[in-house]
Parts: structure tokens; C-alpha cells; sequence
């Protein structure tokens, strides 16, 4: 009953931020749902409780909802061999940009709050070296 | 018996994935290094290509998996709530922090493969590949992407980041970890995610909260692309 109230929930906020999409709002679907979905739990509309067990067995299985999407590269095998180098360049290069800006920018603003600093300083020790 | 046996069959495809599926997790229990996306996907697509059953007969069933990706989109609410409760002091920096990598990540990707000479939506694949893999889905469909090169991208983002990421940024002395925590969940997303679960939980609370805040960001960016390129 858990799982069942739950999931109809997801898919409720799932469809509410799809025909918001259609009537014309330029963000997707999902990402609407997840907006709403989001406000809904933080001013206590909905109760965490009621969502807890089916979101988290969702997003472990997650993996499995993409796998006949990933299926589909079996049919872009010559679009693949023309462009694994743009690809892999993009890739590479975007990966190594965006966790240079977000760690260095982190470092640089993250622990500027002093309660922010001792607890971070408190995690962080033993990781490390 | 091939024809027959399946012929578009969506059930099949459904059972068919589901089975690969369960066995790609027990693979991934006792072999920690395949990744269970790869093992789901490789037998089906060995079964398909032995039976003759074109892709798109297939899709018949596998798009009722694949519809499920918006609700998991909208479960992501629920890891960010629960973890903002708990940074919520740190959260408007961290939104920046989030906001600045999800700029730099979808125009770093998009210019790399046009410089390339990358058509054009090989290029607008490109450009969601650092958020998680419903939300770079969705965003794909908006900028007239190719799903399937987005999914193999941002695939390899969560593998390569997950890997590469920590020992990277511990070179470059960023041993905060707010810092850590926002760098692999901005770049690779659930993966990296995972993989700091072991080392402390702030870092594992920040790369979650970071990893839905980047999807929303990068999907509320391209949204504005898209309106840009239409003008």
C-alpha cells in the first residue's frame, strides 16, 4: 500500500508538470513535476512518509528505465563511428571544466560561513591522506 | 520460432529487459566493476540481433519503461528535499556553485563537438550530458538531441567523474567536503554520487543535493536556449 500510494503520487506530479508543459511552460515535463513535487514536501503539504519508500525504489532502479533507450545505440552504429571523436572531445573536455569550476568556486566560497567552517573541518579529517 | 515468438510483442520486451535487468544486478553484486547498465544491455541487444528483431519493434515494449523516467525525475524531489533540510544554511552558495558547473558544463560540451564539426544534434546531445540521466533525457527531447548519444554520454561522465574525480581534485588540494560533495554530484551525478557514499556522509549529502539541483538548473538553461534558437 505503501509503494501503491506513493508511486500514484509520482506519476500524479509526473502528468501535473506534463500538462503544464503543453499549455505552453518551457521546461520539461518531469522537471516541473519535480519543481512541484519539491514544494509540496518542503511547505508540508505532503508528508515525507508518503513518498519515502516508492521515491527511494525509483531512483535505485532508475538504471533499468533507461535500459531500451541505451538498447537504441544498436541502430547508430555508422553515426557513432563518424563522430566518436566529437563525442569523446565534448566529454572529456566538458567533464574536466565543470569539476574544476564547481570544486575550486566550492573551495573558494563553501566554508566562508565560520559554523559552516568547523563542520566541514570536522568531516573532512581522516578521508584524506 | 524468432517471427512468431516475439514480432513486437511488448510484454516480451518488457520480461526480456526485466530478466537482463535482475541478472545484471546479481552480476554487479559479485563482479563490483561492470557496470550494470552494460550488462543489462548487452544480452538483449546479442538476442535481438540473433532473433532479427529490428530496435524499433522492440521500443514497442521498451517505451513503457522508458515512460517511467518521469516519475523517477520527479522522485529526485525527494532526495533534495531531505538533504537541504540538512545543508540548508550552505544552500544559497551551493545553488551558485551548482548554477556556475551546469553553465560551464552545457557550454563546454556544446562548443567542444561544434568546433568539431559535429552536427547539429550530436551537439545538442552534447550539451545535458553532466545531469542525471531522466533529466538529460528530457532536455535532449527539448534542444532536438539524439536520446541515445546523451544516455551513452552522461553514462561515461558518472563512470569517468566517479573514477577520476576524487583522486583529481585531492592533486589539486581541494580537500573540503562541501567542495568535494558539489565537483561529482555537479559533474557525475548519481555515479559519483555513489561512490562517495563510502567516503563521508557530507560528501555523499552534498553531491545528492547538487546532482538534482544541476538537473533543474541545466534543464531551466537549455529552456532558454531553446527559446534563443527559435528567435
Amino acid at each position: 500500500m505503501d509503494y501503491l500510494w506513493g508511486t500514484t503520487i509520482l506519476v500524479g506530479f509526473y502528468l501535473g508538470g506534463s500538462a503544464l508543459h503543453r499549455a505552453g511552460v518551457p521546461i520539461p515535463g518531469g522537471v516541473l513535476g519535480l519543481l512541484l513535487f519539491y514544494l509540496a514536501l518542503a511547505s508540508g503539504l505532503l508528508k515525507t512518509a508518503w513518498v519515502e519508500r516508492a521515491s527511494t525504489f525509483l531512483l535505485r532502479h532508475m538504471v533499468l528505465l533507461f535500459v531500451p533507450l541505451t538498447i537504441g545505440l544498436m541502430d547508430m552504429r555508422e553515426l557513432l563511428s563518424r563522430q566518436w571523436l566529437a563525442i569523446v572531445a565534448s566529454l572529456v573536455v566538458s567533464l574536466l571544466a565543470v569539476l574544476l569550476t564547481t570544486a575550486l568556486l566550492g573551495r573558494w566560497i563553501l566554508p566562508v560561513e565560520p559554523g559552516l567552517h568547523k563542520d566541514a573541518d570536522c568531516a573532512g579529517q581522516g578521508e584524506d591522506r | 520460432m524468432s517471427a512468431s515468438f516475439w514480432a513486437g510483442n511488448p510484454v516480451v520486451s518488457i520480461a526480456v529487459t526485466l530478466l537482463a535487468y535482475a541478472l545484471a544486478i546479481r552480476l554487479h553484486r559479485q563482479w563490483k566493476w561492470i557496470p550494470p547498465i552494460v550488462a543489462a544491455c548487452v544480452p538483449v541487444v546479442a538476442v535481438l540481433l540473433m532473433l532479427r528483431e529490428p530496435y524499433s519493434l522492440y521500443n514497442r515494449g521498451g517505451s513503457y519503461l522508458t515512460w517511467w523516467l518521469g516519475p523517477a525525475t520527479v522522485a529526485l524531489g525527494f532526495p533534495m528535499h531531505k538533504h537541504g533540510v540538512v545543508l540548508r544554511r550552505s544552500l544559497p552558495r551551493l545553488a551558485c556553485v551548482v548554477f556556475a558547473g551546469s553553465i560551464v558544463g552545457m557550454s563546454t560540451a556544446g562548443l567542444t563537438a561544434w568546433l568539431l564539426h559535429a552536427p547539429l544534434p550530436v551537439v545538442m546531445s552534447a550539451v545535458p550530458k553532466s545531469v542525471t540521466t531522466p533529466i538529460a533525457i528530457e532536455v535532449c527531447r527539448e534542444l532536438n538531441g539524439i536520446p541515445q548519444i546523451t544516455i551513452a554520454m552522461v553514462i561515461l561522465a558518472g563512470v569517468l567523474g566517479a573514477t577520476f574525480g576524487v583522486p583529481l581534485l585531492r592533486l589539486l588540494r581541494v580537500h573540503d567536503d562541501r567542495a568535494v560533495g558539489a565537483a561529482i554530484g555537479t559533474t557525475s551525478h548519481g555515479i559519483g554520487t555513489a561512490s562517495l557514499v563510502r567516503q563521508s556522509e557530507m560528501r555523499a549529502t552534498v553531491s545528492s543535493w547538487a546532482m538534482a539541483a544541476a538537473g533543474v538548473f541545466t534543464s531551466l538553461l537549455a529552456a532558454l536556449l531553446a527559446l534563443l534558437m527559435r528567435w
